[in-house]
């Protein structure tokens, strides 16, 4: 029996479609080794998240809702999933912190979340002097900094262009670049009557057209094919028009795909914004 | 074998001397045994995979004065060896189907997105960067920008999947806490 499994046949064992002996063998490892039960946990967080983010095949995709989300546990780990992922689309580019250990340290559990209200916990007042002025020192440079910040901060912007023709245009950056470059795109929600003409920039120009899918919380909310690639500006974009009607204040991604010469699909990548009121 | 048998302090303080002399690890191989049968389990589809682990701990329990006899070797086989029985009693039996997944309230949302910022804003800087550097990338440039971090961090790229994995893990049930709080 081989003990050995890779990440292919764990994610096979999870949607359901492992070969029988390969999966006693797999079960059996994971009541006796520590190691490959946790490999197991790591790759059900990654279909998790594949799946939050539409990066499955269709078939992969219908296995795991009919196979994998069998449970209440393993649907509640997706819709943890979900929420991990809505945050992560709503930060900036994380910054290092000054000094990263190289050593791998004990990984910490995070202390637990305060109640929502009061808003302030007990301060470190009426501990030591020094905490006092510790404290006082941190909240002064604390507010300078927000002062600064808020002195030079931009207002948010709305990436969309308007045009008198009832027409929002919203040009939209890659996931791939803008984790890189920002955060989520935020778009006003469209006037009554107005479409949206949604610009996906792309890099690969060499597909015979595109296919879109527009989703929100992983719901298919409209999806087009034969879409071409045209030049704007210094690059190219793929635009796709949409009826503002479809769009209400939340988050949405719209999943591009390329169709190649033999017809086949290739996924390029996904373009995230916010529609706010 | 008798269904209606309930596990009893007696029996349950015997199955944990057969696992280990030491009682917190005792405890600790206990749980981990459970935790990986309902895996097995949910793995064969079924959808009360908590009731059948509890299901094959009992059977092993009832017949442990009998195993500790006759059995030798690791105890994990042996509850392997149960429950691939009961699984095949449970595909004999009409299953349960699967429970819907219930609608989304989005109240409750926000109520789940305050406290997943409450306990991203918990964690160390360096995890939170990990956590937010890992997970946040997505598309053509996530391998790139973990191959980078574990550079970053002087770890395997195995080591940094695991160790993004239990801060996440760690992250889920402190969310899941401070929920439960805010039901309260």
């Amino acid at each position: 029996m081989n003990p050995n499994f890779d990440k292919q046949e764990m994610r096979s064992y999870l949607l359901g479609n492992l070969e029988a002996d390969r999966r006693a063998a797999l079960e059996e490892s994971i009541l006796s080794d520590p190691g490959v039960y946790e490999e197991l946990l790591v790759v059900e967080g990654e279909l998790i998240d594949q799946y939050v983010v539409n990066n499955l095949s269709p078939s992969e995709r219908q296995q795991f809702e009919t196979n994998f989300l069998i449970t209440a546990e393993r649907q509640k780990n997706l819709r943890f999933g979900r929420l991990l992922r809505r945050y992560l689309d709503s930060q900036p580019v994380p910054v290092p912190p000054e000094k990263i250990p190289v050593a791998v340290r004990q990984i910490e559990t995070p202390a637990p979340a305060k109640k929502f209200l009061p808003f302030f916990s007990a301060g470190p007042f009426g501990r030591s002097a020094s905490i006092a002025v510790s404290a006082a020192v941190v909240a002064s440079v604390a507010i300078i900094v927000f002062i600064c910040w808020v002195s030079t901060r931009k207002p948010v912007q709305h990436t969309v262009r308007e045009d008198s023709s009832h027409l929002m245009k919203v040009p939209l950056t890659p996931g791939s670049q803008r984790s890189e470059g920002g955060s989520t795109p935020r778009v006003q929600i469209p006037p009554k009557g107005f479409d949206v003409r949604l610009e996906l920039q792309v890099t690969n120009t060499s597909f015979r057209n595109y296919k879109s899918e527009l989703l929100r919380e992983n719901n298919s909310l409209k999806t087009a094919d034969e879409l071409k690639a045209e030049p704007s500006g210094e690059q190219h974009v793929v635009p796709w028009t949409i009826t503002g009607d479809v769009l209400s204040p939340g988050d949405y991604k719209v999943r591009l795909s390329g169709v190649v010469d033999s017809g086949q699909d290739e996924f390029i990548d996904n373009y995230s914004f916010r529609v706010v009121k | 074998m008798n269904k209606n048998w309930f596990l009893s302090q007696e029996a349950f303080d015997a199955l944990l001397d057969w696992l280990d002399s030491d009682r917190e690890q005792a405890g600790i191989k206990y749980e981990e045994i459970r935790a990986r049968l309902i895996i097995i389990f949910t793995g064969r589809g079924c959808v009360d995979a908590e009731d059948l682990a509890d299901e094959t701990i009992n059977r092993v329990t009832q017949r442990l004065s009998t195993i500790k006899k006759e059995f030798t070797g690791d105890p994990t086989r042996y509850f392997f060896g149960v429950a691939n029985f009961i699984l095949m009693e449970y595909m004999r039996r009409k299953p349960p189907q699967p429970s819907p997944f219930p609608p989304t309230d989005s109240n409750q949302v926000e109520v789940e997105f305050r406290c997943l910022e409450q306990c991203i804003d918990s964690l160390s800087e360096e995890n939170r960067y990990l956590l937010l550097k890992y997970y946040g990338a997505e598309g053509g440039s996530k391998i790139d920008q973990r191959k980078q971090l574990a550079e970053e961090l002087g770890i395997a790229a195995n080591a940094l999947r695991i160790r993004a994995y239990r801060i996440r893990l760690g992250l889920q049930q402190c969310v899941e806490k401070c929920i439960k709080r805010a039901e309260e």
